[in-house]
C-alpha cells in the first residue's frame, strides 16, 4: 500500500501539484488505506479499479481538486513562436541583403561622413587624396573606412544566432503534446 | 446496437450521477474523513462506490466550495481531514435530492409495470 501512495506522490510531483497539497493528500490516503487494511478491507474494495492504476487515480484526484497548475494557453504558446518567426525572418533577410550589397561591388554607404581632405581631421586618414590632374580632385576610398554593409552583416548574423538560441530554448520549455485519445 | 451493461457496470453508472449527493448526505450526518464516509456508504448498501473511488469527488466538492474541511486527530490516530457540507453544499444537497426523487419517480412510472421473474 505504501508503494501505491508513493506512486501517487510521484505523479503529483510530475504534474506540478504543490508539495504541501501533495503531502496532505498522500497522508490522508495512507491513513485511509491503513484503516482499511486493519479492518480487512482491500485497496481494491476501497479504491475500485483505481487500485491498479495509481497514476490515473492520482491525476484524477488532483485534477478534480483543481490543484494541477494550468498549462500555458494555446494562444500564448503560439505568440512566442510568432515573435521568434519575425525575428528570425528579419535577421535572415538582413543577412541576405547585406551579403548581396557586399557582393555586388564597392560598398555604397560608408561611415566616412565627409569626403573632405582638410588637414584638421584627427582620426587616421580614412581617405587618400590624389591630386587631380587638372580641375577636380578625386577622393579614393581606402579599406580603413567601416562600410555599413559589413556592420549590418555582422549584426544580422548575431541576431540570427540569437534567434536560433531562442528557438532551441522555446522548444525545450514547450509542454509535451497531449497524448492522442 | 449497444450491448446491455453488466449489472455492476450499470450500478456504477447509476451511482455516478448521485454519488456527490450521497457523500454530502453522509457528511451531513456529522463531519467525516474519507474512509469514514466509505464506511457509512457501505453500511447503507453502497459497498462499491464505483470507478475512481470517492477521493476525486471529494476533491471536486472541495474545489466547488460545497464542503468545508478541517484537520483533526481521529481517536488518538493521525491527523485526518474532515469534511462537512458548506451552506452551498447543503443547498446543492436539497436541490439534488429533489431532482433525484423526481427522476426516480419518473423511471419507476416507466418500469413499474414490468414483472420481474427471478429464475434460480
Amino acid at each position: 500500500m505504501s508503494d501505491f501512495v508513493e506512486q501517487c506522490r510521484q505523479e503529483w510531483r510530475r504534474l506540478g501539484v504543490p508539495d504541501p497539497l501533495a503531502e496532505e493528500m498522500a497522508a490522508d490516503l495512507a491513513s485511509d488505506l491503513a484503516d482499511a487494511e486493519a479492518e480487512g478491507v482491500t485497496a481494491e474494495e476501497l479504491l475500485g479499479s483505481s487500485a491498479f492504476d495509481p497514476r490515473s487515480f492520482a491525476a484524477s484526484w488532483a485534477g478534480e481538486r483543481g490543484v494541477i497548475p494550468e498549462p500555458p494557453s494555446r494562444a500564448s504558446a503560439r505568440r512566442i513562436p510568432l515573435v521568434l518567426v519575425g525575428l528570425t525572418a528579419l535577421a535572415a533577410i538582413t543577412v541576405i541583403v547585406a551579403a548581396l550589397l557586399l557582393a555586388t561591388g564597392e560598398p555604397k554607404v560608408s561611415l566616412v561622413a565627409s569626403r573632405t581632405t582638410r588637414a584638421h581631421l584627427s582620426s587616421p586618414p580614412a581617405v587618400l587624396v590624389v591630386p587631380p590632374p587638372r580641375v577636380n580632385r578625386q577622393v579614393i576610398r581606402t579599406s580603413a573606412s567601416a562600410p555599413v554593409e559589413w556592420i549590418l552583416l555582422f549584426l544580422a548574423i548575431v541576431a540570427l544566432a540569437f534567434s536560433v538560441w531562442l528557438w532551441s530554448s522555446w522548444n525545450r520549455s514547450r509542454p509535451p503534446a497531449a497524448p492522442a485519445s | 446496437m449497444r450491448r446491455m451493461a453488466p449489472r455492476s457496470q450499470r450500478q456504477t453508472e447509476l451511482l455516478r450521477g448521485v454519488l456527490d449527493l450521497c457523500l454530502l448526505a453522509v457528511m451531513d450526518e456529522g463531519p467525516a474523513y474519507g474512509y469514514e464516509m466509505t464506511k457509512r456508504l457501505r453500511d447503507r448498501g453502497l459497498a462499491n462506490v464505483g470507478e475512481g473511488s470517492i477521493y476525486p469527488l471529494l476533491g471536486r466538492l472541495e474545489r466547488d466550495g460545497m464542503v468545508e474541511t478541517y484537520r483533526s486527530a481521529s481517536n488518538g490516530g493521525p491527523q485526518r481531514k474532515y469534511y462537512r457540507p458548506s451552506s452551498a453544499g447543503r443547498l446543492a444537497l436539497a436541490l439534488g435530492v429533489s431532482e433525484w426523487r423526481a427522476a426516480r419517480d419518473a423511471v419507476d412510472a416507466v418500469l413499474a409495470p414490468i414483472k420481474v421473474e427471478v429464475v434460480s
